[in-house]
């Protein structure tokens, strides 16, 4: 494993309780993201991608979920590496925001309707970025007081508020500025026009696009190292779609960190994607540079999923659609999960769960198409039809 | 497509329309039991029942008025478990456990007959408000609102003031007060009811607003109903104590709040028995109400219907 | 403006059979605000369309979120009524060339013949003059397939009920019957008898989008408005529901208007698309034709910005700026000129154009207006608490490419600007090639879609 890698994620379990038994809504997932990647999680409903999303930010509620395996490894800046699944809490709240942020699908949910905008990015900054505001206010010198450090964290009550702005006008002034110009570049930086307007306005009052970038300044507040987005723009109209991921794109550009891309939407994964893993019923069936997973597809699914989408060229009521449904979670038999619907499946498929075998420079696919009887253990009558290209067990 | 095969897999279905509508409720049914706090409800509402009905079984009932509890004036003011009165007398000799039975019975009236018409009542008000829309909503919501900003016991009290003191007025002005909250609460089912697109659905097969009524939108606006029902029936045995309580029921009537008010002047003398028993009565009959109706409204909650 | 420009023919007007023919429908709500519930505005959701459904075929109807396409549908499928305009139902080619000619007519023009036809013609085909034994009868031939399979299903229906409610109101079947039909429509949408009687819960979403289309075909109907059927379905569900509303059009001779904003979607299934922006038709013509050669600014940029995984030619991507204007007031002259890329004097900009531009990037400056005296849309006088602020804003307007649309310079008199635009018409759909519309004033006048300036001010 190089040390140039930023976040790894090893053999990650979740399984959530519920009256039918256990869900296995994640199954030993492993992938790993480098700085200024942007990696993307693809699949359909219920294949686990959001789970895993939030699972590195330990957003899962436990109960009905629980990790059952794995780990969620962090670089940190000395090089070292600290596993997010078993810090302390203190310690997961640390990380949060500040070295990796996400949004949101819907940025309506996201965001308090009760507080201008401006407050709730306020609040941002106070977390955050205090030494810089205080540094701003020119306060860093004489140690700003517990009462200052309240206020520009936004955690004070109005009388506390009232007791500052009365003892030290000079400061409270100078800090309150600070805020506002923190809060106003940060909104600038997304391209919001007009932003002094916005920081006055409620959630409701804003459109959808609008309160995604609101969203996207939020989270960058802080400059993490890893932004995670959770079907970011899914909600959104197509016009308004292209300009948030030229937006996203771009500040990742300016400021160098890794995205990790949660979508459904195969064609957004080959405009801003470096890599790409796709998902199915809680495992990666596939992962690699994304240009080549989509354009010389090697798992059955992903090669279904991508003659499904309907295309101009596609004679009409020839979709190829992918026949059956996803299979419950629930307790599953070990056996590849897309055995049931896939054109390729023999009886290994239905016997032995797949292991991420590699086919190429960064290529890796869970497909017992690529591997051979002896490895697997199995009569060779018992394996499916063999694929052109051979893969070798990573790792 | 009509042979003996095919229409014998129709009959099939015929009867297993029953037994699937009866799968349904048996899983509801199977949710509801599940909690023990509503069964614990459950089983106290029906003992309270069993006592209800079986009045006259249980004690001989008082002429010439059954809900006068007989005098025994040898033993007034005696604590339980003396000369047969299990539970004690109250100072005309009244004995407690006759006024607890034959309370009850007065309590099942008052809690069905009020809960019955506040409900049908109001759920008329409310569902012709939100299905016309328009002017009669806004006029029928705003005399809702008038008789919400008046706080339901005052209403209450002062209605059966000056209707004059008697259960039937008891009655009459808990009905008065209690059925502004149905109309509410199913207008605003109704109103989300009818964004739903199955709402539009039925409107493009062609069918008539009262099917659409009947069909898509009574069915899925009740549920928060039965539970505010079923919570009432705790309460206005509640708010009626309380009325008669301070006197507006007949003097010397066996209802609960009427005894608690008697036994007062014993208290201070150690004679606990008639208040203690009969607010008992009165918490244990609220309280098995309002947790069967938490039970059922965990259970009907539209977020976990329907899976 | 050159080309045929008749705002009363209808897009496909006279070109083949339509089982539906709308002439400048409009859906205006109206805004209330105050006590007395004054009516203080409109929302204009459909704003003058005019559109004939094709027999056979399948029409799509794009466009993004707000601009009245699911209100169109709504109009179509008698869930709402329009404000405005005239619905023909099932009216040849000739009948609605002969629509066309006589609503051309003033009543002065058109002579005893005449009348007589229009009158024949109302009454057979014109929803609202119909009698009501025919508008029952196009009320039955209409069905709908909705967007959320779960909402669109009553959670406490029965299959058998759900789908086997046309019938029972129409009074078409009862009893064994019913079940029978219903089973035989579950069959063609794919589930069996098994799923008869089980609750809508019970279902994938695909499954319950198959039960939505059984129930729509219920009454064997000719036209169905499909309002967008898969956007809430995965891809992999979606692809087979496609495939069986493709098989059911050709088993069933069905018309489908097909309501989406998903831009692969409408081009796998549709023969011909219109695309909406704000209320009106911006675009119309074969499906293949509209996408590879657009000819309004607006099909460019939906175009440009869907993201797509066929190798994109290099051409120059458009895109829009600014954000959806408000649909109570759109803008003057064509509605999409405020973002357009390519806008110009002759496209309708106005004083309120200024404004808002200013709010947006200059909010100072905007701050400094005390007041906006208009004597129409196109000119008006604006006052401001000093003179500084009206001469900075006047240099202002100067650097917009609005100016250019400016009847006489900016005049400034003390605090107050003088500003006057030239008046232009609203941009009406013409007919630029067979079959071909557009309702953007520049192609109209270039004769093709105008080109990107390389170099753009603002």
């Amino acid at each position: 494993m190089s040390d140039t890698t930023l976040l790894r994620v090893e053999d990650l379990s979740v399984h959530f309780r519920s009256s039918r038994g256990v869900a296995h809504a994640v199954d030993h997932v492993s992938f790993d993201i480098k700085p200024h990647e942007t990696l993307a999680l693809v699949g359909e409903t219920g294949c686990g991608k959001s789970v895993t999303a939030r699972s590195i930010l330990r957003l899962v509620p436990e109960p009905p979920g629980e990790y059952a395996s794995g780990a969620v490894f962090l670089r940190n800046a000395d090089g070292s590496e600290s596993d997010i699944l078993s810090s302390s809490p203190k310690e997961v709240r640390a990380i949060r925001g500040d070295r990796i942020s996400m949004i949101f699908q819907d940025p309506g949910k996201a965001l308090n309707p009760g507080l201008t905008i401006g407050r709730q990015l306020a609040e941002v900054f106070g977390e955050h970025r205090l030494s810089m505001l205080f540094e701003n206010a020119e306060m860093a010198g004489s140690k700003p007081s517990r009462l200052a450090q309240r206020v520009a964290q936004q955690r004070a009550n109005a009388f506390q508020k009232l007791l500052f702005d009365v003892t030290s006008r000079g400061a409270s002034k100078r800090l309150q500025k600070a805020i506002d110009e923190s809060v106003m570049d940060a909104l600038a930086d997304t391209g919001i026009p007009n932003p002094r307007k916005i920081m006055q306005s409620y959630p409701h009052e804003l459109s959808g696009g609008m309160k995604q970038r609101v969203m996207i300044a939020q989270a960058l507040a802080c400059d993490p190292d890893l932004l995670i987005a959770d079907e970011p723009t899914t909600a959104l109209d197509v016009t308004i779609q292209a300009r948030i991921l030229e937006l996203i794109h771009q500040m990742q550009q300016r400021r160098g960190m890794a995205i990790l891309y949660i979508t459904h939407d195969l064609s957004l994964v080959r405009e801003f994607a470096d890599r790409v893993a796709v998902m199915y019923a809680g495992r990666i069936v596939e992962m690699g540079p994304s240009a080549d997973v989509l354009a010389s597809p090697q798992h059955p699914y992903t090669q279904g999923l991508l003659n499904a989408i309907p295309r101009a060229a596609t004679p009409r009521g020839e979709l190829a659609a992918i026949p059956g449904t996803v299979p419950q979670l629930i307790e599953p038999p070990a056996q590849c999960h897309f055995a049931t619907r896939c054109e390729f499946a023999s009886a290994a498929c239905r016997s032995v769960v797949p292991v991420p075998l590699t086919t190429g420079p960064g290529r890796t696919v869970a497909c017992h198409r690529f591997d051979c009887a002896e490895s697997l253990g199995v009569p060779a009558d018992d394996m499916p039809v063999a694929a052109t290209v051979k893969g070798k067990p990573s790792r | 497509m009509s042979n003996s095969t095919a229409t014998a897999g129709i009959d099939e279905s015929n009867q297993s329309v029953m037994s699937v509508k009866w799968t349904r409720r048996k899983e509801v049914a199977r949710e509801v039991f599940s909690n023990p706090l509503t069964v614990l409800g459950m089983v106290i509402i029906g003992a309270f029942f069993l006592m209800a009905l079986l009045a006259p079984l249980l004690t001989e009932p008082n002429q010439p008025d059954a809900y006068q509890s007989p005098r025994d004036w040898a033993n007034i003011d005696s604590p339980p478990g003396i000369d047969g009165h299990v539970l004690g007398t109250d100072s005309q000799g009244g004995d407690v456990l006759y006024g607890i039975i034959w309370g009850s019975r007065l309590s099942l009236q008052l809690s069905l007959t009020v809960v019955g018409f506040t409900l049908v009542f109001g759920a008329i008000i409310g569902s012709v408000a939100a299905m016309r829309g328009g002017r009669l909503d806004n006029f029928l919501m705003r005399l809702v609102d008038v008789f919400l900003s008046i706080p339901e016991l005052i209403f209450a009290l002062a209605i059966a003031a000056v209707l004059g003191p008697s259960f039937r007025n008891i009655i009459l002005a808990l009905a008065a007060v209690f059925w502004v909250k149905y109309a509410r609460i199913i207008r605003g089912e109704i109103i989300r009811i009818k964004q739903a697109e199955y709402v539009a659905a039925a409107r493009v097969t062609g069918d008539s607003t009262w099917n659409i009524y009947r069909k898509d939108v009574l069915p899925n606006a009740v549920t928060p109903l039965v539970v505010q029902a079923t919570l009432d029936m705790g309460n206005v045995v509640l708010i009626g104590a309380t009325l008669s309580f301070i006197g507006l029921a007949q003097a010397g009537l066996t209802e609960w709040g009427a005894m608690v008010s008697a036994g007062q002047s014993g208290l201070l003398a150690g004679e606990w028995w008639v208040s203690t028993f009969a607010g008992l009565a009165i918490v244990l009959w609220a309280l098995a109400f309002n947790l069967v109706g938490d039970g059922l409204r965990d259970v009907l909650d539209p977020k976990t219907e329907g899976r | 403006m050159t080309m045929l420009n008749n705002p009363q023919s209808t897009l496909f007007g006279g070109a083949t059979d339509a089982v539906l023919s709308m002439r400048d429908v409009k859906v205006h709500y109206p805004v209330k605000e105050g006590l007395l519930q004054q009516v203080t505005g409109y929302v204009r959701a459909v704003d003058g369309v005019s559109l004939s459904i094709p027999r056979g075929q399948t029409l799509g109807l794009v466009g993004e979120s707000g601009c009245g396409k699911t209100t169109l549908g709504r109009v179509i499928s008698g869930l709402v009524a329009p404000t405005n305009g005239e619905l023909w139902v099932d009216v040849t080619a000739d009948d609605q060339r002969e629509i066309d000619r006589l609503s051309a007519l003033s009543p002065k023009e058109m002579g005893q013949a005449d009348q007589a036809t229009l009158k024949r013609l109302k009454e057979s085909h014109l929803l609202g003059s119909m009698s009501r034994e025919k508008q029952r009868q196009y009320r039955r031939n209409c069905q709908v397939v909705f967007q959320d399979a779960f909402s669109s299903l009553n959670p406490r229906q029965l299959v058998r009920d759900i789908v086997g409610r046309p019938l029972r109101v129409h009074r078409e079947a009862s009893g064994d019957e019913l079940d029978e039909k219903v089973v035989e429509l579950l069959e063609k949408v794919g589930l069996g008898r098994q799923h008869l009687l089980r609750y809508p819960h019970q279902f994938s979403g695909g499954q319950r989008q198959r039960i939505s289309i059984a129930r729509a075909l219920a009454l064997n109907p000719e036209f169905v408005v499909l309002d967008e059927p898969t956007s809430a379905l995965d891809v992999s569900v979606q692809a087979q529901i496609l495939n069986l509303l493709v098989e059911l059009q050709k088993d069933m001779g069905l018309t489908y208007l097909f309501i989406t904003h998903d831009l692969g979607v409408v081009q796998h299934m549709a023969d011909s698309i219109a695309v909406m922006y704000l209320g009106q038709i911006a675009e119309f013509g074969p499906t293949a034709d509209v996408f590879n050669n657009p000819l309004h600014p607006y099909t460019r940029i939906l175009r440009d910005s869907n993201p797509t995984l066929e190798d994109d030619d290099k051409r120059e991507k458009w895109d829009l700026s600014g954000t959806v204007p408000n649909p109570i007031n759109p803008p003057r002259g064509c509605r999409l000129h405020p973002r357009c890329p390519v806008a110009k004097a002759e496209c309708g900009w106005s004083v309120d154009d200024v404004l808002i531009d200013t709010e947006r990037h200059a909010p100072v400056l905007f701050e400094t207006i005390t007041r906006v005296q208009r004597s129409s849309d196109f000119s008006a006088r604006i006052e401001f608490d000093q003179a500084e602020p009206a001469t900075q804003f006047a240099t202002r307007v100067g650097q917009l490419s609005a100016h250019d649309a400016l009847d006489k310079p900016v005049a400034v008199e003390g605090a107050s600007v003088d500003m006057s635009f030239v008046e232009v018409s609203d941009a009406e759909l013409a007919q630029m090639q067979e079959g071909r519309w557009s309702s953007c004033t520049r192609t109209q006048q270039i004769g093709a879609l105008p080109e990107l300036d390389s170099k753009k001010s603002q």
